[in-house]
């Protein structure tokens, strides 16, 4: 019963941060999957329109280099992050629910975006990525950790909605 | 709503809609052309304004989607424009002998460093985006609200914003990398050059004194610089201005240099 209760106090604290902006991480044998949330003061639309425009990315999002490509469904899209700026990753837009759900991805993993109205001058940002599959063990030691990235990521995109709503 | 009430709104606002047609296109026979069209289509059209904007609003829509047509098939202007287009006015001194002949002839050649503060505004700005463009004259300089202007370019309130937004960024950023004006290290000092050549006897440190602008450069607050920057395009009419004549020659220049320009470097 207390093992159950420190579990469940945990996973509280790990929502709470989530929920705050700061990103956490569950490493499991065969993928890893790191998330963050945060609550930003702006309409979804404004939101929807920076996680849209592909090119103006490197503008506010301090963790991206460039993106190039066109965020529509189906489209491939070409990702610089600042984890490893010198490896393009080439990613598909798998899902795309305007001001809702998008997901980006490859055959390693998919990046999952979602917009949830918590009142009316709220919106609720949750990013999560999962990485995994069979193979997952033998590269997973290369593959350096998401968390700082996400977190900022996150701050990144409140600060620059928040602007713009204002 | 009856024509007479659209034709005295539309007198009162001609002289703001001209110099916002102007400004997006650079050219004086395409603003004449879609400020006419704008006439004509709002009197045929205006059986369906059914007064969810004002009137002003309105005509300033029609003005935007003809501008827009207009300069759908163009590519839009380089920001370093003011050096290539000076490095072509070099190589070409008709141009300048062309101006002076002006400053001779004409009661609207009286150069004056802010009305080439706001010429230079005008061409670095249709480096921009046509839509982040048409959103930030219409804020900044012809005081529209966001509300009105989702209105003018057919747009939702956050893509206003978020358009206002960048071109502002875009435009800071831009101004502050090149001109000597508000920045010590900037490499741009087109305005006093060009006021030397005009005014060889102007005291040139007492009339840049003049423009709140340039006070207020020290400051480096970069956000109010270009409310200043900004301020000076709004006193300004391009049409109606002292020095309109001389500025709509290197207008047509600048213009016919960009587009030699842009044809040469397409991809």
């Amino acid at each position: 019963m207390k093992n159950f209760l420190i579990i469940l106090m945990l996973m509280a604290t790990t929502n709470s941060q989530a929920q705050h902006g700061k990103a956490t991480t569950v490493k499991k044998a065969f993928s890893r999957t790191t998330s963050v949330q945060i609550d930003i003061q702006a309409d979804a639309s404004i939101i929807w329109v920076l996680l849209t425009n592909a090119s103006d990315f490197p503008r506010w999002n301090s963790t991206v280099v460039s993106l190039e490509g066109d965020i529509e469904q189906g489209k491939k899209i070409r990702l610089k992050s600042t984890l490893d700026p010198k490896r393009e990753f080439k990613l598909k837009v798998k899902e795309l629910i305007p001001e809702k759900r998008m997901v980006w991805g490859d055959g390693k993993g998919n990046r999952t975006y979602l917009l949830e109205k918590i009142n009316e001058s709220t919106i609720r940002f949750s990013m999560s990525e999962k990485i995994g599959g069979v193979f997952f063990p033998l590269y997973a030691k290369f593959i350096p950790p998401f968390d700082e990235p996400f977190s900022q990521f996150a701050a990144d995109l409140k600060k620059e909605a928040e602007i713009i709503q204002d | 709503m009856t024509t007479g009430q659209l034709s005295q709104t539309f007198e009162e606002i001609s002289g703001q809609l001209k110099s916002y047609i102007l400004r997006i296109t650079a050219s004086v026979e395409d603003t004449e052309d879609i400020v006419q069209d704008t006439w004509i289509k709002a009197s045929d059209k205006l059986h369906t304004y059914k007064g969810n904007s004002t009137l002003k609003t309105w005509i300033f829509a029609i003005a935007s989607n003809l501008a827009k047509d207009n300069l759908r098939a163009k590519k839009r202007w380089v920001e370093n424009v003011t050096d290539v287009c000076k490095e072509a006015a070099m190589k070409e001194p008709s141009h300048f002998q062309k101006a002076m002949e002006i400053k001779m002839s004409s009661t609207q050649a009286n150069f004056e460093i802010k009305e080439h503060i706001a010429f230079c505004f005008l061409c670095i700005s249709k480096s921009l985006p046509l839509e982040q463009h048409l959103c930030l004259l219409s804020k900044e300089i012809y005081g529209f609200k966001v509300v009105e202007i989702a209105v003018i370019i057919g747009n939702t309130e956050a893509m206003v914003k978020y358009y206002l937004h960048t071109a502002r960024s875009k435009m800071i950023k831009v101004f502050e990398g090149r001109c000597a004006l508000i920045n010590k290290e900037g490499m741009c000092h087109q305005c006093t050059e060009i006021n030397g050549i005009f005014n060889p006897h102007q005291k040139e440190q007492e009339e840049l004194a003049k423009i709140d602008m340039v006070r207020a450069a020290e400051s480096g607050d970069k956000e109010h610089l270009f409310d200043l920057r900004m301020q000076v395009l709004q006193g300004i009419d391009p049409f109606e201005s002292g020095a309109a004549a001389l500025q709509l020659h290197h207008l047509a220049f600048n213009r016919k240099v960009m587009e030699n320009y842009l044809e040469k470097n397409q991809e």
